[in-house]
């Protein structure tokens, strides 16, 4: 390889009769035909012939043929060097690696030649080819169309794939992800689907680099029948964080009962530091009047009507967790029943009086009835209370939505 | 009425709870759920029960009233006086409004009293009951009342018929005329089963003598009770034909009387012979086995 570089320096004297030899394909070959031209023999030089003659210096070995494109395009990206680290860089200018030698064929040129075993067939009609020229015309057309191709991958690149929206334009919450990957045994989970709930960057300081960013995913997964997980998935990107995330949380499911598949069986207030959820059951076709990551989480699992009021601290991991713990320690009518050893009755406002049995105790119901104090001994909550007063000013008490 | 067939009426219209508390179209709220020992949730049944003896109650049924033309005074000095009918309404409280006063003073200069039409356009502007329209609407009219009867919504028709019109007005006795004639027709005594309007169509249909179709649609229904009850009221109502003479006669009850209606009045014997021979099978069969 140097022996050949270095022949390359060497200078081509071109003779005016004798027409310039051009030089196709790389250093090799160039060096080969450039040991040729120097072992022709050299004929005395007339004085006219000796005017005639031009030099043209040409170098075939430069700058251009010493690197690889590899290394090429790493200088002029620049991915290395302070600036790049840390988060330093400027996010808008970022220029793309691009592979010139893409759709490149070895033998196709701006010349037009044709050549056996690259360009044509080596054998026609059983005739070894020699070397020929392609036509003007035909030559310019391939042109072009090289020229176009080329244009056409480019503008592919540069297209932007319409992502889905989440809760809002730029949010990753409620984004769907599809299904989770199958296990190792061969378990598929086509019918669960998972979505987003929050995408957050983290920072923890460590000892050697100082800030190390990594991105924390919370993913929930559900099948619309009751069977619903959440995990949280943490990884320096963010594709690979959603990933994680959404293959643990089917290894986490809770099984959630609803009533008649469409609500909760009573109201329930669940706690989680300093997160309460209050849940209130509500009738066909409400629909889910809750905070977007609720009713998210809900259509996961399957709920259709409820109310749901976030108090305290908004913090979405505590809400899922509270959601996820009170759904899941509900109290059935069947388990009611046994726990009192009573009937459980249905009264419903649009059948009137009817009573409708729900559910009945294993061993039968006993004799004595549940004690009726004067005062009901249910705990208020000092909001409803308010509101049933008419002491609360909310413009946003009584609007009317489109879209939940 | 008679107490007695008031008992035959009310008991062939018979008593299903399920249909008779039917979801009402309303705000609905989250229901409301007690925990309840048996002999509480039985109390409960009784009082629903008793709820839906005071909704089933039978509408009365009243021949159809004449038309009144009394003429107080004619006045002819006043006549071209106005261009407009005077309608003079007594609107004191505690009077009955049947026996409320409405004159009428025409441009024409007589007094008279004011038309069955008349007095209830204005009962309802003075003292309106809810649900009932100043005019009657137009589900009334002949081809509407088709289309709904092609709906199956008998039952509808005549809830809101019975809140429009008076019992005894032309325009009621019509309406329900009709629907009985069309359910009679299609054979969907279903629909008004535990309604209170299966009184009435029973009543009609007794009276008019065509109590066939529902006898075998009793006896289809394995209601023998009812089937029983309702030849004894044919009876009751038809004292002189000649299945009550017979009835009478032979002290028959139970399939007998099914019997001899069959023999003597229906128009299809076979049918209903058929029918008590398959009744009377079907319970040998399950004895026997």
């Amino acid at each position: 390889m140097a022996a050949s570089i270095r022949v390359c320096g060497v200078l081509r004297v071109t003779f005016g009769g004798v027409a310039p030899l051009r030089t196709a394909g790389g250093a090799v070959q160039r060096s080969h035909l450039s040991t040729l031209s120097t072992t022709p023999a050299f004929t005395p030089l007339t004085p006219a012939a000796a005017a005639a003659v031009t030099w043209q210096q040409v170098r075939h070995g430069s700058f251009f043929n010493k690197l690889t494109a590899d290394e090429l395009w790493r200088g002029v990206l620049g991915e290395t060097g302070a600036g790049s680290k840390k988060g330093r860089g400027k996010r808008a200018k970022r220029k793309m690696k691009k592979d010139l030698n893409r759709g490149q064929i070895i033998g196709e040129g701006k010349g037009g030649f044709l050549w056996p075993g690259l360009n044509s067939p080596v054998l026609r009609e059983g005739v070894v080819q020699t070397m020929s020229l392609r036509g003007e015309s035909e030559q310019q057309e391939l042109q072009a169309e090289l020229v176009r191709q080329r244009e056409e991958w480019d503008r592919r690149r540069r297209m932007k794939v319409k992502r889905e929206r989440g809760w809002t334009g730029s949010s990753w919450g409620g984004i769907s992800l599809g299904s989770p990957d199958p296990g190792p045994n061969g378990e598929t989970y086509e019918d669960f689907d998972s979505r987003v709930i929050e995408v957050k960057t983290v920072f923890n300081m460590t000892a050697k680099e100082g800030r190390k960013r990594s991105i924390s995913c919370l993913v929930a997964v559900g099948n619309g029948n009751g069977a619903a997980g959440f995990a949280l998935g943490k990884a320096p990107d963010r594709t690979t964080a959603l990933r994680k995330a959404k293959n643990r949380a089917i290894h986490y499911l809770y099984y959630i009962e609803r009533y008649n598949d469409h609500t909760i069986y009573h109201d329930i207030d669940s706690t989680v530091k300093k997160t309460t959820l209050r849940m209130k059951k509500q009738s066909r076709g409400y629909g889910l009047h809750c905070h977007r990551a609720v009713i998210t989480i809900c259509k996961l699992i399957g709920l259709k009507d409820m109310y749901a009021k976030v108090e305290g601290s908004v913090n979405l991991l505590n809400v899922t967790k509270a959601l996820f713990t009170g759904l899941a320690n509900q109290e059935t009518h069947q388990v009611l029943s046994d726990k009192k050893q009573l009937n459980v009755v249905e009264f419903q406002s649009e059948r009137g009086p009817l009573p409708l049995l729900v559910a009945r105790p294993e061993g039968g119901a006993r004799a004595e009835p549940e004690p009726q104090d004067a005062i009901p001994n249910t705990r208020l909550h000092w909001e409803d209370v308010r509101a049933a007063q008419g002491m609360k000013r909310s413009v946003w008490a009584g609007v009317k939505r489109t879209i939940w | 009425m008679d107490p007695e067939v008031q008992d035959i009426l009310t008991r062939i219209t018979g008593l299903d709870l399920q249909k008779v508390f039917k979801p009402v179209k309303q705000e609905l709220k989250p229901p409301t759920y007690k925990l309840l020992t048996d002999t509480q949730l039985e109390e409960a049944t009784q009082l629903a029960r008793l709820e839906a003896q005071k909704l089933l109650r039978m509408a009365p049924v009243l021949p159809e009233r004449e038309p009144i033309n009394d003429i107080l005074s004619e006045d002819k000095i006043l006549e071209g006086m106005d261009t407009a009918k005077y309608m003079f309404t007594d609107i004191t409280y505690n009077i009955p409004h049947r026996e409320r006063f409405i004159v009428v003073r025409e441009p024409i200069g007589t007094l008279r009293k004011a038309t069955w039409e008349e007095r209830d356009r204005l009962i309802q502007v003075y003292f309106p009951k809810e649900g009932r329209k100043l005019t009657a609407p137009p589900v009334f009219k002949e081809e509407n009342l088709k289309v709904m009867y092609s709906q199956d919504r008998h039952v509808e028709v005549l809830d809101r018929c019975l809140v429009q019109f008076e019992p005894d007005s032309s325009d009621y006795i019509r309406v329900h005329v009709t629907t009985y004639e069309d359910v009679e027709r299609q054979g969907k005594y279903d629909l008004l089963r535990s309604t209170r309007h299966f009184g009435g169509i029973t009543w009609y249909l007794v009276t008019a003598r065509r109590v066939d179709r529902l006898l075998v649609d009793m006896l289809q229904k394995d209601l023998l009770q009812d089937a029983e009850s309702l030849v004894s009221l044919f009876n009751m109502v038809h004292p002189h034909s000649e299945t009550a003479q017979e009835a009478a006669r032979l002290q028959a009850s139970g399939t007998d009387l099914l019997k001899v209606y069959a023999k003597f009045e229906s128009q299809r014997a076979g049918y209903i012979e058929l029918a008590l021979q398959a009744y009377e099978q079907s319970p040998a069969e399950s004895s026997a086995v």
